[in-house]
């Protein structure tokens, strides 16, 4: 009782003390808000009321209203142009998630398992991601040439020649082989996060499962993936965003236009052209930032949804 | 009080390190007071070296002005010109690409009209439309002229036993054979989907009778349609068996080291590649021809189109000393030094280019020449039909379109923006 009746008396004291220092982390956090609003906030109000605007070349001219947005969905080549970007984007999504989720997983598994050098291959399946995209595009470059690649090297040295491709000109080939580059990328940290879930479970779980009879496969499907669900819906989530604004990667390999004949094109390289790509003769900066819009509510949707969903599926579990 | 005392410290601290900032740059700009700075943006980092020559001739010139070129890489250089022109804090003076680049750049209305520079008027007019806005007045100072050409290995040929192909038939016969021998008849990439109508500028030259068919297209009375156009497609088509295996996933930088290690017969492309051909491999014993006839004895004209200008930015603090530059460059001067250190042709009249290939370029030019009908009349729409045309050749080389769709899609992007004139 005394004691509460010290703390209380000396409560004006300790606020005061630490009233100055709170603020003071407030003044810390202004540069950084600072660069926020500068280079995230601006550029997204800036890219809304672009949108609005007709340009001649790179000037603002007339308010269009939703214009742009009307003849992005409607007006050939536009809608066409877009309708085939973001169904790439979505398969991207798909090929990427389903690689990067089943390999990962079995990988952390294996990892979080009992056995040796298990920080030695952590840090290999991590060495990617510490490449800058750019370098990756070009050295998967280099390694898929269909004159002189490493890739259909090997396969002619081992005497599979007969699969040896041109992988990144053929239509057929060119996407899934870049979803396959990039899921290479982000194997390594889609691990850590696994691998970050795996260990968060409690091992008397595992232990009472094995009790009550559960073996391998059931013991993964019924326990380790609903206990790590909160690790996939982070990883579902960020290959989402990243497979919606995926643009390095495919610029490094298959240039701007996304091709060959347009078979790569997703809707960031489409953006790029859009907005940029036709400086020299364009009146698209209007219509690029509609896109840009569009994609921004794509993106914001989707993780919402997406979202939605696995909240709704831990609470049920 | 002592929250006040933190603020009051804090922004007496931020205030001082942008005075302290200030103040060393006004002390700065004070020593340089009688220096004027102009900054050139351009798109050749490879023409840096050469561009410090031609500065400090200008320097010696004209004391008190110094002169910075800024090269940036050629594929992000529209990116970076439009963010500087548009803050209005750019350079003084900047390359323009040729034809739609300069006229849409000009009618935004970031330059200064030229018409008055000395020395621009005794350059062709043809070039100068190459630079000109919307309202008609120049706006840049050609540079250069660049030629789509065959390159030819004279050693192979001449090993082989083949004489250099006049006609197309000619050119389909001494591929063949090559190609019999192991040879790559013609290095081409087909990555870069440009590569491919610079190809057909060539190829298409004489297929659709080179500049009478465009004064057609351009007065309305043909179309893409045009039966001779369709059969610069079909050219395009049955040349494909002889381009490198899988093309279309090979780079250019590819395609050029198949010709320079003397692995492929021919290489079409600019005549700018010379240079790093001659980088590579300055003992390759090569030759140029400038497109093949229809039958023998016919007309081989050059394909022939002005590749970037330099004109003056409005905004520019220095007008008066970055019209001087503009002079400079439209000298007989630079243009004799432009041509002897970058073997290039240059659009200045009464230049002699001192390199033999250079000089046949030109020879060749003057004798005979039709645009790059594509990039000088067909650049323009969103997305422009030239990029639509290249597009839909990359479609024709994987079987995604057939030539009559080539000449549909371009047609139809042309129908968007074309007024006959």
């Amino acid at each position: 009782m005394n004691e509460q009746k010290k703390d209380v008396k000396y409560m004006p004291a300790i606020r005061k003390a630490r009233y100055p220092r709170k603020h003071l982390v407030h003044l810390f956090l202004m540069p950084a808000l600072f660069f926020y609003i500068v280079f995230q906030i601006y550029p997204i109000l800036s890219a809304f009321l672009n949108s609005f605007f007709s340009f001649k070349g790179m000037h603002k001219d007339s308010f269009i209203g939703l214009e742009n947005f009307v003849r992005l969905f409607t007006e050939s080549p536009f809608k066409e142009t877009f309708n085939n970007a973001f169904w790439h984007n979505i398969i991207f999504f798909i090929g990427t998630v389903l690689t990067k989720l089943i390999v990962a997983f079995i990988l952390a598994l294996i990892i979080n398992s009992k056995i040796k050098g298990k920080e030695f291959f952590k840090t290999v399946l991590f060495v990617p991601k510490l490449l800058s995209v750019i370098v990756v595009g070009f050295l998967f470059s280099l390694i898929l040439n269909p004159t002189y690649g490493a890739l259909n090297t090997f396969l002619k040295i081992i005497g599979l020649e007969s699969l040896a491709q041109p992988w990144l000109g053929d239509p057929d080939t060119a996407l899934y082989t870049i979803i396959l580059v990039n899921s290479w990328y982000g194997l390594g940290f889609a691990i850590l996060i696994f691998l970050a879930g795996l260990q968060a479970i409690p091992e008397d779980i595992f232990e009472a499962a094995k009790m009550d009879g559960a073996k391998g496969l059931t013991m993964i499907l019924k326990i380790t993936i609903p206990m790590i669900m909160p690790a996939i819906m982070i990883e579902t989530i960020l290959t989402f965003i990243g497979s919606f604004e995926t643009f390095e990667l495919i610029f490094a390999m298959q240039g701007s236009s996304g091709g060959p004949y347009y078979s790569t094109d997703v809707l960031a390289t489409y953006f790029y052209r859009l907005a940029f790509g036709t400086v020299d003769g364009g009146e698209a900066i209007g219509l690029g930032s509609a896109l840009a819009v569009v994609l921004f509510l794509i993106i914001a949707a989707a993780t919402a949804i997406i979202l939605f969903f696995f909240k709704k599926r831990e609470f049920e579990q | 009080m002592k929250r006040c005392l933190i603020y009051f410290i804090t922004i007496l601290f931020v205030s001082s390190i942008f005075l302290a900032g200030c103040s060393s740059s006004s002390s700065d700009s004070e020593k340089k007071v009688n220096k004027v700075e102009l900054t050139i943006y351009s798109w050749r980092p490879e023409d840096k070296a050469a561009y410090e020559k031609f500065i400090d001739e200008f320097e010696k010139e004209n004391r008190g002005v110094e002169v910075k070129f800024k090269p940036f890489k050629s594929t992000e250089y529209g990116t970076i010109l439009t963010n500087a022109l548009s803050s209005g804090k750019g350079p003084d003076i900047i390359q323009l690409r040729p034809y739609q680049g300069a006229t849409t750049i000009a009618d935004s209305g970031y330059l200064l009209p030229l018409d008055n520079v000395k020395g621009l008027t005794d350059i062709p007019k043809e070039y100068l439309d190459a630079a000109k806005g919307s309202d008609g007045k120049v706006y840049g100072v050609p540079l250069t002229l660049n030629s789509a050409v065959i390159f030819y290995n004279t050693q192979l040929f001449k090993e082989n036993g083949l004489e250099p192909p006049k006609t197309w038939d000619q050119l389909l016969q001494v591929s063949k054979e090559f190609q019999s021998k192991d040879i790559v008849p013609i290095a081409q990439s087909g990555k870069a989907s440009y590569l491919l109508s610079l190809t057909h500028s060539v190829i298409g030259a004489t297929t659709y009778d080179g500049n009478q068919f465009v004064e057609e297209f351009l007065t309305g009375e043909v179309n893409l349609h045009d039966p001779r156009f369709v059969e610069s497609i079909k050219r395009m088509k049955e040349l494909e068996p002889f381009f490198p295996k899988d093309f279309v996933a090979i780079e250019d930088k590819d395609a050029q080291a198949l010709f320079y290690t003397g692995k492929a017969a021919m290489y079409i492309n600019g005549d700018y590649r010379l240079e790093s051909f001659e980088q590579n491999n300055p003992d390759l014993p090569i030759d140029v021809l400038p497109s093949v006839a229809n039958t023998e004895g016919g007309d081989t004209p050059s394909v022939t189109w002005v590749d970037g200008s330099y004109g003056v930015v409005k905004a520019s603090k220095h007008q008066k000393e970055a019209l001087k530059f503009i002079e400079f460059l439209a000298s007989k001067k630079f243009g004799q030094m432009f041509s002897d250190e970058l073997n290039r042709m240059s659009a200045i009249p009464g230049v002699t280019p001192k390199h033999l290939l250079v000089k046949k370029l030109t020879e060749m030019s003057e004798k005979s020449n039709t645009p790059y009908f594509m990039l000088v009349h067909l650049g323009d729409g969103s997305p422009t039909t030239k990029t639509t045309f290249e597009n839909a050749l990359q479609g024709m080389y994987i079987d995604k379109l057939t030539a009559d769709d080539v000449i549909e899609e371009t047609q139809k992007s042309l129908d968007k923006w074309f007024k006959k004139q």
